[in-house]
């Protein structure tokens, strides 16, 4: 049954998940439309579409932020439906509601589901109306009643902002002498960052895991839970690799968060895809927050699952029944690799692609926006890639993903890539001896070894020789004739008659 | 030549000193390391020391040189102070004609010790004259061209050799 259909629907994002829902909207024969900011003109996004919209300059807040903009876009393309993707408006409900006003479908929850989700203080309301466990904790920043429940519950604390998350507004308090400091700059912080200064306060877990369960309803009163992805390794609050099914977790929390998981999303009328994020400590689970959209790491359960959820989304949203689950089969691994150079403190990167190999076989995907030639600026966020590798059980899918980074490769922007196939090698990892401290644990001080940086260096000496670039027959590249042109001048730029890449 | 790793305070002292049969001879920061290099047609190269063998790319962007080992990436500023080499690195064995041209002036012979910037050879192209000097302290091992002759680009002029330890200056600590 399709009360409605979708022919024609508009990405409101860029990079690699812009890319990832035309390809989905392709196979379920809808016609696809790009918005680009200035800087993105030329962007494998816009040229995978089948139209593409100018939606104003690089900066987010006056493109891929602009409700306005990018509805105006979705009338004058004639789009029937908004893909909001990740990130971005995704999470905004007066996003979905301007595209309601204006006749379009909006490929997510309802705007008052997304309100209410979105707050997170009203979230652990309906948590806890639904019987789900939480946190211990206080709905208040209110100095009175906080000190009070430090006194109760024992420090250390956590400060949290009530209008967003991704880790700003947040603020850990070791001792009840902290706790109005921490409290006053998490405010601060969150209002700046959400323009609501509401903290509210719970206990502090120490080592918990970050584990999440995807949920998809249907406007029919349906919802389904596809498994668990454990999301613990990350860096600033913010993950770098997931995995599925969650390691280590018995197969009964793993029931039991599900079944949560579906309590919930049956007490606020949760349609499409979303994720109900919990921690873990010790055999207990709490509920932490619901991500009202599809995820970044959506891919390890569809690989999983043997699904494609973002078709899922658009067929959810024309009115049709959610899809029965497949059973599960195997383990997923996905790795974020993003602009940044993990040795200065995850510090953003920037650069254009000058080569790029992505890693291809049997149980691997890699899902990227680059090309050869790609600019990487900041204006936006730094992800390059994701790369998702099956195995039939969990080291397979870890040996898999050695491999496939070992195949990566991205000349031109420092990178994360290295960073990732150490910690996926590393002994704590593969005993999954995982919590959210896990990079602060075993990778606070990360370098490439030293045979690495040898062998970097040797390649930049040999760079400047020429013996990078050379074409078979022998003749110079034109860009590195160019380059050597502009260089200043070297000894070894000059070493014509030393063809050390070719035997005599 | 001299490299400093973005974000690294360190420098590094790497110079490739020899090469034959697709192995090189690089010395880094003083050792000395032996490898097989083979370019590769996807503009690569396959960098083989010991057991261990990986691609390696790199490319020149601007004054930078930014490299791939794997997945690992690293981007280095070529320091350009020559005159601050540590006489146990030799920038260049041999000294080339940067252009094609005609030799002019031979102002050194065999046994000569030379010093960084010190000029060897002068080139006349294009109607302007060019000396070519030292990048570093060295020995002139043997002069391969002599005044009035024709030379391509990429001609080995002078072959040079390192300085012995023994008259290798004392005081010539680099400065951090």
């Amino acid at each position: 049954m399709k009360p409605r259909e979708i022919k024609k629907l508009l990405i409101a994002n860029r990079g690699e998940i812009a890319l990832r829902i035309i390809r989905s909207a392709r196979v379920l024969g809808i016609r696809t439309v790009a918005v680009y900011s200035d800087s993105d003109a030329r962007s494998v996004h816009v040229a995978a579409a089948d139209e593409a919209i100018s939606i104003g300059p690089a900066e987010a807040a006056k493109s891929y932020l602009s409700i306005d903009a990018i509805i105006a876009a979705a009338r004058q393309s004639g789009a029937d439906a908004i893909h909001p993707g990740y990130g971005f408006l995704s999470e905004r409900p007066e996003f979905a509601r301007a595209a309601g006003e204006a006749g379009i479908i909006f490929v997510g929850p309802r705007p008052e589901v997304m309100a209410a989700l979105g707050d997170k203080v009203a979230a652990r309301r309906i948590a806890i109306g639904a019987g789900v466990p939480v946190v211990p904790g206080i709905e208040t920043g209110a100095i009175a009643e906080a000190r009070e429940f430090g006194a109760r519950a024992g420090y250390p604390l956590l400060v949290k902002a009530a209008g967003g998350g991704g880790g700003r507004g947040m603020r850990g308090v070791e001792s009840a002498a902290h706790l109005e400091g921490a409290i006053e700059a998490a405010s601060r912080e969150a209002h700046a960052a959400f323009g609501d200064g509401r903290v509210f306060i719970e206990k502090y877990l120490a080592r918990p895991r970050h584990v999440e369960v995807q949920i998809l309803g249907d406007e029919h009163g349906r919802v389904v839970a596809m498994g668990e992805r454990e999301c613990s390794v990350q860096r600033r609050h913010q993950k770098i690799i997931e995995e599925s099914p969650a390691p280590g977790v018995s197969q009964s929390a793993c029931a039991a968060m599900a079944d949560a998981a579906l309590k919930l999303a049956g007490a606020c009328g949760y349609t499409n895809a979303g994720t109900v994020e919990f921690l873990i400590d010790g055999e207990n689970f709490y509920f932490l927050e619901v991500n009202a959209r599809l995820q970044v790491e959506h891919p390890i359960t569809e690989i999983r699952f043997g699904c494609d959820l973002v078709a899922e989304q658009l067929r959810i949203a024309a009115g049709e029944h959610v899809s029965e689950p497949r059973p599960p089969r195997g383990s997923a691994l996905e790795c974020r690799v993003y602009a940044e150079d993990a040795e200065q403190g995850f510090r953003p990167a920037a650069g254009s692609v000058l080569d790029l190999k992505a890693p291809a076989g049997p149980g691997v995907r890699f899902d990227t926006h680059l090309a050869r030639g790609t600019e990487i600026g900041t204006h936006y966020d730094g992800l390059l890639g994701k790369l998702i590798c099956w195995g039939g059980n969990r080291e397979e899918a870890r040996r898999r993903a050695l491999g496939a980074l070992d195949e990566l490769m991205i000349l031109g922007i420092t990178n994360t890539a290295g960073f990732l196939r150490d910690v996926i090698a590393s002994e704590p990892f593969q005993r999954a001896d995982l919590s959210t401290r896990f990079v602060d644990e075993f990778f606070a001080r990360w370098h490439p070894d030293d045979r690495t940086l040898d062998a970097a260096l040797i390649a930049a000496v040999l760079a400047t020789t020429g013996a990078f670039g050379i074409k078979r027959d022998g003749e110079r590249a034109g860009a590195i004739d160019a380059a050597r042109r502009g260089a200043p001048r070297s000894p070894w730029a000059e070493l014509r008659g030393f063809e050390l890449w070719r035997p005599r | 030549m001299k490299l400093r790793r973005a974000g690294d305070r360190r420098e590094f002292e790497a110079e490739l000193i020899g090469s034959e049969g697709g192995r090189i001879r690089v010395l880094v920061d003083g050792r000395e390391i032996a490898a097989g290099f083979e370019q590769l047609p996807d503009g690569g190269a396959l960098l083989a020391a010991g057991p261990r063998r990986v691609r390696v790319f790199a490319a020149r962007r601007n004054s930078s040189i930014v490299v791939a080992v794997g997945p690992n990436t690293f981007e280095f500023a070529l320091v350009e102070d020559a005159a601050r080499r540590h006489s146990r690195g030799l920038a260049a064995p041999n000294i080339t004609a940067p252009m094609p041209g005609k030799v002019l002036k031979v102002l050194v012979k065999a046994g000569d010790r030379v010093e960084p910037a010190e000029p060897l050879v002068v080139i006349e192209a294009m109607k302007m004259e060019t000396a070519i000097a030292a990048e570093s302290p060295a020995i002139v091992n043997r002069v391969r061209v002599s005044e009035g002759q024709i030379v391509d680009h990429g001609d080995v002029l002078i072959e040079l050799s390192p300085v012995p330890d023994s008259l290798a200056p004392e005081s010539d600590s680099p400065q951090s």
